[in-house]
């Protein structure tokens, strides 16, 4: 099945869900909602309560709502800083992917070639071991190579992620292959198919692909800790980790304006792209 | 043809790379690691000791510690996020007002950071936090979350029930509407109430998406780390220390990379051993 493209399965689903209408146990039916309404609330009071304490700052009457906190992190967290940086990073990671996991999605789905089988398994093992078996040599090889605190040590060990290359060649073997075979009768080579026909086609999974990818990276902090070690290259979770173990560890109001920055760009994806974001992740589960 | 070859060749080479360099090589890397006296301040002075970094483990008491540690989050956490997830997702699967914005909603926390969320909970758990607050207008007596050896581990375990629960939701819903209605019908034909419906209906068909959810929640919760980091850094007293905030200990703090490499394999081993087993029992069951 197409991963993750969408409401697809909507109707089957609304279908599915009324099953469970009907008059009968009203009293039931609001009690549960009431539950429910509670356990939303706390679901959401840490994070109303992140914004709140962000944007409080003392004035007459105790306090009162202004952007002081966010002024005085942005300029001497560095969080400016630490925002372009995860951004930059985010860009390239989410890029990177986008086209190499498309390549070799698109090598898997459609060529043989000797080893493959092999290359599958090999990749599947690797993804058991967690990071903190492979933590240490990475950080040795990239002291080595003099990568330690560069952006290539915070973007190349990420740059093809397996499930993302995975989700491309399910969703380039969904693909009419004739479509491929047309293009090259008129004449197109192995990139002009791939690039004037495969990627178009497949930018429904590209999208997915750049969701998931944007949401992990963006909150990614064992690597981008310890590949890193000086203020300038820190990305927001870690500036921000490292910001609220010095002496600003009760500074709340800018520890909290700090922590809204590095929310803020993932609600905003979240709330525009949240029903492929569900999806996504509740396609991968089926599968699993 | 031949330009065809070296064209999957090329395609594939990022990933080739990517899995050599990122993959194979740390794997191989660290096991030799394991077996070696490492500072890498001092490469040159690199010995080889065999299994005494295994040996070392097995007498280190902080090590036994930080393991008792990380069992006790995972035990604690997994059976209240799994059944609190698999209950919200029936109540959910359901028509209801508002659907989709409770869904939302009790998902919203899995996007956050987890580096955000510590520092969130931290500010709840503070002396004069928000649930000490709550605590006063019951009449109760205030805690010292995270202050306290006894409590500091079951509060960051709280947070954790809190940050989580939402994500397995939505995978026992995508497994709920996976589900064909005619088997509820069919079993409501035969006589069945509700409980006995979940009971033998919903339980034994959602098995796999369980033991899926189990698996991955295992695997995360032997890894705790960025709570620790953040929130107490292994105190008060050792009671938060996991065995992931041990080993970057050992490995950033002290440099000894051999030592934390025979960790990690540690960690590793037991991670496979308990997802191996918990897949053979869950597969005996379902």
């Amino acid at each position: 099945m197409s991963p993750a493209l969408g409401g697809a399965r909507r109707e089957g689903r609304e279908a599915h869900a009324a099953r469970d209408g009907g008059r009968r146990g009203g009293l039931a039916h609001a009690l549960l909602l009431v539950a429910l309404v509670a356990i939303l609330l706390v679901s959401l009071y840490p994070l109303f309560w992140m914004f709140a304490l962000a944007l409080r700052v003392p004035g007459e009457a105790g306090w009162r709502l202004g952007f002081e906190h966010f002024e005085s992190v942005w300029k001497s967290g560095p969080f400016d800083r630490y925002f372009l940086n995860s951004i930059w990073v985010a860009a390239w990671v989410v890029g990177a992917n986008a086209l190499l996991a498309s390549m070799v999605g698109y090598a898997l789905a459609r060529r043989r070639f000797p080893g493959k089988r092999a290359l599958l398994l090999g990749v599947l093992a690797t993804l058991m071991v967690p990071r903190q078996v492979t933590m240490i040599p990475v950080y040795l090889l990239f002291a080595k190579m003099r990568w330690i605190d560069t952006y290539a040590a915070l973007i190349v060990p990420f740059a093809v992620d397996a499930f993302n290359v995975f989700l491309m060649s399910q969703y380039i073997q969904t693909i009419p292959e004739e479509l491929e075979d047309a293009a090259r009768v008129d004449g197109a080579g192995d990139f002009g198919v791939f690039f004037r026909v495969v990627l178009p086609l497949a930018r429904p999974a590209l999208a997915v692909v750049a969701i998931n990818t944007f949401l992990t990276n963006w909150n990614s902090f064992l690597y981008p800790l310890i590949l890193t070690n000086s203020e300038k290259m820190r990305t927001l979770p870690v500036g921000l980790a490292l910001y609220a173990q010095g002496e600003h560890s009760v500074d709340w109001g800018p520890l909290m304006a700090g922590s809204s920055l590095a929310t803020i760009p993932i609600l905003i994806v979240f709330l525009i792209f949240q029903r492929n974001i569900i999806a996504g992740i509740t396609q991968g589960a089926l599968k699993g | 043809m031949a330009g065809r070859r070296a064209t999957t060749g090329l395609f594939l080479s990022p990933w080739i790379l990517t899995f050599a360099a990122f993959g194979i090589f740390p794997i191989v890397f660290s096991f030799v690691l394991s077996f070696l006296r490492y500072d890498p301040l001092n490469p040159a002075g690199a010995s080889f000791i065999a299994f005494e970094n295994y040996a070392r483990a097995l007498r280190d008491r902080t090590f036994w510690q930080s393991l008792g540690n990380t069992a006790f989050f995972t035990i604690g956490t997994i059976p209240v996020t799994t059944a609190g997830a698999f209950l919200l997702a029936v109540a959910l699967d359901r028509r209801l007002p508002a659907r989709s914005l409770f869904r939302a909603g009790f998902f919203v926390p899995s996007v956050v950071s987890m580096v955000v969320i510590s520092l969130i909970w931290k500010n709840l758990y503070a002396p004069f936090g928000a649930l000490n607050a709550a605590l006063d207008a019951f009449g109760l007596p205030e805690v010292a979350w995270l202050q306290n050896p006894k409590t500091a581990l079951p509060a960051i375990m709280l947070m954790d029930v809190w940050a989580s629960t939402g994500y397995y939701m939505l995978l026992f819903l995508a497994g709920l509407q996976s589900i064909p209605r005619e088997l509820y019908e069919a079993s409501a034909l035969d006589g069945a109430g509700t409980w006995a419906r979940v009971r033998h209906v919903t339980v034994p068909l959602l098995m796999p998406v369980t033991l899926f959810v189990v698996v991955i929640n295992t695997i995360r919760s032997l890894q705790v780390f960025i709570e620790v980091f953040v929130m107490t850094r292994g105190g008060p007293m050792n009671s938060t220390l996991t065995t992931v905030f041990y080993l970057y200990d050992i490995g950033f703090f002290k440099f000894e990379m051999g030592y934390a490499s025979a960790i990690a394999y540690l960690l590793f081993l037991l991670i496979l051993g308990f997802s191996v087993l918990e897949m053979r029992t869950m597969r005996r069951r379902a």
